[in-house]
């Protein structure tokens, strides 16, 4: 048999109405239409039958509970002490410290990497091995030097040429 | 001067005598809400050693994080958090469970089904049985929200206002919650009604 079908604005209603979570107004609202209304009604009483059904009464028994609080007792005691190594360890990943370590760490890094720079060289390389290493970058640059000189020259020559034209249109006019 | 025995202290003096260390202050908290949260797993697991093991769990960590709480939130609201949460991991690690009816509850079945007219004892067993099981996967399917606050509500009467903030949501949420996993079991179990 297919069950009555309850008024849809009045679902929600009936159903905080059955386990008290309503207003009084809101509980007098819901008791004058339920008087009205045999399908909210039936719906009403099916939550009466159906809900209680689906608790479960679990009740273990005392000897239970007494295992359950000596059990507690030991594992309490346990995380105590086991938490006695680790309790400090949190404290240290404040977030304050993690970004202090790290700017000191890199502030050191740049420290030894600045002043280490000549200590090594001179410690590895004679001087004039030492002068020949700062003249290398010069001399792999010289080409592209070569190359402007070039270019000017040409300029140079183009701009001789112009004047050329010019000087010698200037005398036919004439 | 007052001097108040342990026992007689509220949660909120117990929680901070914790904090500073007394594990004894948290012990009498522990007896104060073993029973309340070994009910609220059992209810999600079904299973008494699952419910004990997951309810002492959740007193191992909430002694662990004691230290974080704030006092200015209620103690169990917040300890019934993580012991929802724990159940909800524990439900999504094990999936369906098996539900068989336990003695008391296959009882408490056969009274609710004595509307049915089932008069012979083995009969009426049997029909108990039948309706703790679909009554058990009726709850299974609900969605893990629905099922919680359903849970709260229906089993353990946590207020609206408790529930939404142990499940760290709006009241009205927990009303829609709590409406939708209501209808669904009143569809699902239409033929435990008639």
């Amino acid at each position: 048999m297919k069950r009555q079908t309850v008024c849809e604005d009045w679902e929600k209603d009936l159903i905080l109405y059955y386990y008290g979570d309503c207003s009084v107004e809101e509980q007098e609202r819901v008791e004058t239409h339920l008087k009205g209304c045999p399908s909210c009604s039936s719906f009403l009483t099916d939550l009466r039958t159906l809900l209680p059904l689906t608790v479960e009464s679990e009740e273990p028994p005392q000897a239970f509970w007494e295992s359950y609080s000596r059990e507690m007792r030991k594992k309490l005691g346990e995380v105590k002490q086991s938490g006695a190594w680790w309790k400090g360890f949190p404290g240290f990943l404040h977030p304050w410290p993690v970004p202090a370590m790290a700017t000191a760490l890199i502030l050191l890094l740049a420290v030894t990497l600045t002043f280490s720079k000549g200590w090594w060289r001179s410690q590895n390389l004679p001087p004039e091995e030492e002068v020949l290493l700062e003249i290398l970058p010069m001399a792999e640059n010289l080409e592209f030097f070569r190359a402007m000189d070039f270019l000017d020259s040409m300029d140079f020559l183009e701009a001789l040429e112009g004047q050329r034209i010019r000087s010698e249109t200037n005398k036919q006019v004439l | 001067m007052q001097t108040n025995r342990p026992a007689e202290l509220g949660d909120d003096e117990l929680v901070a005598l914790a904090q500073r260390g007394e594990r004894e202050a948290f012990e009498l908290l522990v007896e104060r809400y073993k029973q309340k949260a070994y009910r609220i797993a059992f209810n999600f697991t079904h299973d008494r050693e699952e419910a004990k093991d997951l309810s002492q769990e959740a007193f191992l960590r909430a002694f662990i994080h004691l230290k974080g709480f704030n006092l200015r939130a209620s103690f169990y609201t917040w300890f019934y958090r993580i012991l929802v949460n724990l159940c909800l991991d524990y439900r999504r690690r094990r999936g369906r469970i098996a539900w068989q009816p336990l003695d008391d509850k296959a009882e408490k079945a056969a009274n609710g089904s004595e509307m049915t007219g089932a008069t012979s004892s083995p009969d009426r067993d049997a029909m108990a049985e039948e309706i703790w099981r679909k009554v058990g996967l009726a709850l299974d399917a609900l969605p893990s929200k629905q099922r919680t606050a359903f849970i709260l509500r229906n089993h353990q009467g946590l207020s609206i206002t408790e529930i939404a903030n142990v499940m760290r949501t709006a009241e009205g949420t927990v009303k829609a919650h709590l409406h939708r996993a209501v209808v669904a079991l009143r569809q699902r179990l239409e033929e435990v009604l008639e």
